[in-house]
């Protein structure tokens, strides 16, 4: 501890008034760095997303634990993110997905999508759902363009069994298969629970594209590095709801903090009989749903 | 060992040495210090700034907007039915139909609006004039504007049914939903939306019996709304919902002047729709005017972008200037020139609170008003009392 | 469904947004193909240099040359598909263990340097005699390749084969493992049904050996028809053989991998017998009706042993058609796989691009490269073990 260092060098050799206010300006620094010390170790202790980074020893395990990513006022040992999806909720409005493409500079296509709708519809007596979203050229051909986005009214004349929206977005596996076949390390887990995409570390191998189950992630041929969700993580580092979120007009999007009880979605968890997609493949996912279809995958 | 192995063994060896050192000197220092990853990224990711804003943010200049939002529908913060005991927000947030804020207000204007004109006037100097962006429209168009609304509130399969949601053709026909509805608070209250007022009332004038109430106006506007002075405005031809609105502003003493106060008082709502509805039926007559003036004054006309209201197209496709496309609004073509110099400094002067002293407040005309010299005004008013009002 | 924009790829039923652009493509078509042509020269090359069988002597050299021609461009493709193929440096700096791919690199980098080594040690006699014999500018590059050693002394003439052979007895499960892994690369992936099999690796493993070989054989009938020599009846039987062994390995295998698919019937098998019958087709007849063609032809020939000039025409048209049919199979495995979503609720149809980066056009120059590199190679060191070949080399020789 240097700081403490300097606490005893500065009594040896006497107080003036100016040594004296970086004194307690040591001493605050040095009070807090151990507070900060204390609570990250305790999370360290039961954290399981973390392991040893390879070419890692122990003490620097430790260090790096203690030493989070400069991000301002975000300490990623105190977050366990998660998201919730009221299906009964959703009206298909695609605002979300607008706001997505605004908020994280998606390529401005119908064909790549951090998030996006799916729109399910049981015709009378089928068997089978029929499913529709963005890209659906019925739907661009309607709306005119493919930077807006708007469900068509194919079904107004149709006699409908059930039909339902269900809203897509990257699950943030607790075992995601894109970090596990990302060859170079720019797709990463970080410890709050988000999938990460390192944009000037990733060569754009794809080979992510084709192990997502959820098919969350596309190609951003402008960038020429792979593309996907992270919740926003430059607003929930802020404090601010992801974008999806922030502008969903019927609350059918839920997000916030494990470790909160209260926050939305811990209550949205508790209160709910929640799902999460494809569970067969074993990825864990962390976006859970409720009311959602057999069919829905 | 021959000598092309001990050879061979050398350049393997240099070999080697050069893609290890060459791996320690590319590898990025902050690599393998979290995991397998650079461990800056995290940060840099995290640095980027939002574009989203949230609704707060357009609190401190947008106030009265803010609260007529916020006490509407399109905002509620309700008890969750399906969890219990979360808050969730229901209803669009202002950047849901706006866009997203980004940069405004410091560098652009919000894209989506007939705020977008209106901001570009009132706040001149603040703002980079919309028009001025390649590629950019000023407003939307019909089909644009009811696409704002319909994305969330057309009828479809799929929707749950405590959306409110319409067939909109047969729910509004042609008309953009404006008309009726005010977007940040649509649920209507006939009593508190003033166009409501006139929309409920509209046309339930009769001329005949008009005409007998108009013997009582005839002294000052003339027997057919043709007036006897320039201070004095014409009627005829006028919109009739504008002169009810404003008989009945008068009556209520809303807007102020002590002749039409004291002659407003003494009519009967049925009295005040049946003279609009008798002066709005006569034929309207252009005064003669200084063609300098007018000429200046046509092109101060579209750079305020007038037409955006005072036009029978619109911004969107320029008709008849001086001729509103709204019932609510006044017609100008044809008015006296005198008259419509000192409304335009009645309404420079005018302030929200005081509405006396011949002072009259709009929120869009007052802030117009005041980008507007004295010279300015003569010519507006020149170029508007020679324009044909037919 | 008609085609509505550029480069997405048509569909039908439903398929995840972000899957309407096919992520790979023709160059990845091409990329385990051209590594597969690799497998099976090297396979014939080993024959004769770690088993000894002598019948492979006449093309053993030619098939080392030709191995290193092809392995030397099997990652451009990869290079011309990257997004930021500035950056493809990264996976060699911090490989990330737990992906396939991120081995890549190592194990491409290593197969070279081996197939390197191997061509230097069986051409180093050549090149000592080629560095006395030539004049010039050629002198001095045979010079260099010698390293300046022109000890061709009995003893260290010895010594190389030896140390060849135990190179060649690290390539083989090198280059398994090499081919192999292409398979894991695409069998690993539990997302896509079509590809997440047990069978992949060694499907691609044995592919690759049919193709290889089939590329030798048409190869060495072109060249000595080039060179006015008879092809070596005895080699020419010893690639027969091979072709023949490894086409029912290959064809078993791959039938299994099918049974299994359609047995299981798991969820959306439907999906994937349409896509059979749909997208991949004409891609599944090719594949098949080809390989059930030269079994027939091989199998014929196997029986009635024909000889002259009958067995090298119908050698090299068997050699021919496997080379397409694994090209079929590559396309089946890689655009196929693609083509059925990830929903398993519907079907997309790849049209390749003619002109671009990934299309066609970079293809077909991609694939010529190693043919051109091959044709200057065999100039500059000819691999002629037959009588009539280089003859100063030979005749310096002797």
């Amino acid at each position: 501890m240097t700081n403490q260092d300097q606490i005893e060098n500065t009594e040896d050799t006497g107080v003036t008034r100016r040594g004296f206010l970086g004194l307690m300006g040591a001493g605050v620094a040095a009070t807090t760095a151990l507070v900060s010390v204390d609570s990250n170790a305790q999370f360290g202790q039961h954290k399981t997303g973390h392991k040893l980074a390879f070419q890692q020893n122990e003490a620097q395990y430790e260090e790096a634990l203690n030493n989070p990513p400069q991000i301002p006022n975000y300490n990623w040992n105190d977050h366990k993110w998660s998201y919730g999806v009221d299906v009964s909720r959703c009206i298909g409005c695609m605002r979300c997905m607008e706001a997505c493409k605004a908020e994280n500079s998606v390529q401005e296509d119908a064909n790549h999508h951090r998030t996006w709708i799916e729109r399910y519809v049981y015709l009378e007596g089928a068997e089978e759902a029929l499913v529709d979203s963005a890209a659906d050229p019925k739907n661009i051909e309607y709306v005119g363009s493919e930077v807006h986005f708007r469900f068509d009214n194919r079904y107004k004349d149709e006699k409908v069994d059930k039909a339902f929206f269900v809203p897509k977005l990257c699950n943030q596996c607790e075992e995601p298969s894109c970090v596990q076949v990302c060859p170079t390390g720019a797709t990463f887990k970080a410890p709050d629970g988000v999938v990460l995409i390192d944009t000037n570390y990733c060569f754009g191998c794809q080979y992510c594209v084709q192990a997502c189950p959820y098919g969350v992630r596309s190609l951003n041929e402008e960038r020429g590095t792979a593309e996907k969700c992270n919740w926003c993580y430059h607003r929930i580092t802020k404090g601010l709801n992801p974008a999806c979120v922030e502008v969903c007009p019927t609350g059918s999007r839920v997000f916030g903090d494990l470790n909160d009880k209260n926050s939305p979605i811990s209550l949205f968890i508790k209160n709910n009989q929640v799902t999460v997609l494809k569970s067969e493949m074993g990825n864990k996912p962390n976006l859970y749903y409720a009311g959602a279809d057999k069919e829905v995958s | 060992m021959p000598k092309h192995i001990v050879r061979l063994l050398t350049i393997i060896a240099v070999l080697v040495i050069v893609a290890l050192s060459a791996r320690f000197y590319f590898k990025d220092s902050s690599f393998y210090q979290y995991g397998h990853y650079r461990g800056k990224a995290p940060a840099e990711i995290a640095s980027k700034l939002p574009k989203i804003q949230g609704s707060a943010s357009c609190q401190s200049c947008h106030k009265a907007i803010y609260d007529e939002w916020s006490a509407g529908i399109h905002r509620k913060s309700t008890k969750d039915n399906a969890v219990p005991g979360i808050v969730v927000k229901a209803g669009p947030n202002c950047e849901v139909c706006h866009t997203p804020a980004g940069n405004h207000p410091s560098k652009e204007p919000m894209p989506l609006s007939v705020e977008d004109r209106m901001t570009t006037v009132t706040h001149s100097h603040d703002h980079v004039h919309a028009s001025n962006i390649p590629g950019r429209k000023l407003m939307l168009t019909p089909d644009e504007m009811r696409g704002v609304c319909i994305a969330c509130h057309e009828k479809m399969p799929g929707r749950p049914s405590i959306q409110p949601q319409v067939v909109i053709n047969a729910h509004a026909g042609e008309e953009l939903c404006t008309t009726c509805h005010n977007p940040h608070s649509p649920k209507i209250n006939y009593d508190k939306v003033p166009r409501m007022v006139a929309m409920k009332k509209a046309g339930v004038g009769n001329a005949t019996a008009g005409k007998v109430v108009s013997a009582n106006c005839a002294t000052c506007h003339g027997n057919t709304g043709i007036s006897a002075s320039g201070a004095i405005p014409n009627l005829a031809g006028q919109k009739s919902i504008y002169l009810a609105n404003s008989l009945r502003a008068y009556k209520s003493n809303a807007r102020s002047n002590g002749i039409m106060n004291a002659m407003a008082s003494a009519l009967s709502d049925s009295d005040i729709e049946n003279v609009s509805t008798y002066y709005s039926q006569n034929s309207c007559k252009a005064p003669s005017v200084d063609k300098g003036k007018a000429a200046a004054g046509k092109a101060k006309f579209a750079e305020v972008g007038c037409a955006a209201c005072h036009s029978s197209g619109g911004l969107r496709k320029p008709g008849l200037a001086g001729v509103s496309a709204s019932q609510v609004w006044p017609n100008l073509a044809g008015q006296n020139a005198e008259y419509l110099v000192s409304a335009l400094k009645a309404y420079q002067e005018g302030n929200v609170k005081a509405n006396q002293d011949g002072a009259r407040y709009h929120a869009i005309m007052t802030d117009v008003a005041k980008t507007l010299s004295a010279s300015d005004i003569e010519n507006l008013a020149a170029y508007l009392a020679s324009s044909s009002c037919k | 469904m008609e085609q509505v924009f550029g480069q997405v790829a048509p569909y039908i039923g439903y398929v995840y947004p972000n899957e309407t652009e096919i992520p790979w493509t023709d160059l990845i078509v091409i990329y385990p193909y051209i590594t597969g042509l690799v497998a099976g020269a090297f396979v014939v090359s080993s024959l004769h240099h770690v088993f000894g069988i002598e019948r492979f002597k006449a093309v053993s050299k030619f098939a080392l040359l030709t191995a290193l021609c092809f392995m030397c461009f099997a990652p451009i493709p990869l290079l011309f598909h990257l997004g930021q193929p500035t950056r493809a440096f990264e996976p060699l700096i911090t490989p990330h263990f737990t992906s396939a791919m991120a081995m890549f690199g190592y194990v491409a980098s290593f197969y070279v340097c081996l197939l390197s080594l191997e061509v230097w040690f069986a051409f180093r006699e050549d090149l000592v005699h080629l560095s006395k014999t030539s004049k010039g500018f050629a002198k001095k590059i045979y010079t260099v390749l010698t390293l300046g050693s022109d000890d061709i002394s009995p003893k260290s003439l010895a010594l190389d084969h030896k140390i060849a052979r135990i190179l060649a007895m690290i390539g083989i499960p090198g280059a398994m493992g090499l081919h192999g892994y292409v398979g894991f690369v695409f069998g690993s992936l539990k997302t896509r049904e079509w590809w997440s099999s047990d069978l992949m690796p060694p499907i691609f493993l044995v592919s690759a050996v049919v193709s290889g070989v089939g590329l030798l054989i048409v190869l060495y009938v072109i060249t000595c028809k080039y060179r006015k020599v008879v092809p070596d009846h005895e080699a020419m039987v010893g690639l027969k053989q091979v072709l023949w062994a490894s086409l029912i390995i290959v064809l078993v295998f791959e039938g299994l991998e099918l049974l299994e698919m359609v047995y299981k019937a798991r969820e959306g098998i439907e999906t994937v017998m349409a896509l059979i019958k749909g997208p991949i087709w004409a891609g599944m007849s090719i594949q098949w009706g080809l390989s059930f063609f030269s079994l027939a032809v091989l199998s014929a020939m196997m029986i009635k042993n024909p000889q002259g000039k009958k067995f090298v025409n119908w050698m090299f048209v068997c050699g021919l058609a496997m080379m397409v049919a694994v090209l079929a199979m590559r396309w089946n495995v890689v655009i196929g796989g693609q083509e059925l979503s990830k929903t398993m609720k519907g079907l997309l149809t790849y049209y390749p691009q003619i002109l671009g980066r990934e299309s066609l056009l970079t293809v077909l120059f991609l694939f010529m490269g190693p043919f051109i590199t091959l044709y200057f190679a065999a100039q500059f060191i000819p691999p002629w073990e037959d009588a009539k070949s280089h003859p100063h080399g030979k005749a310096a020789a002797h």
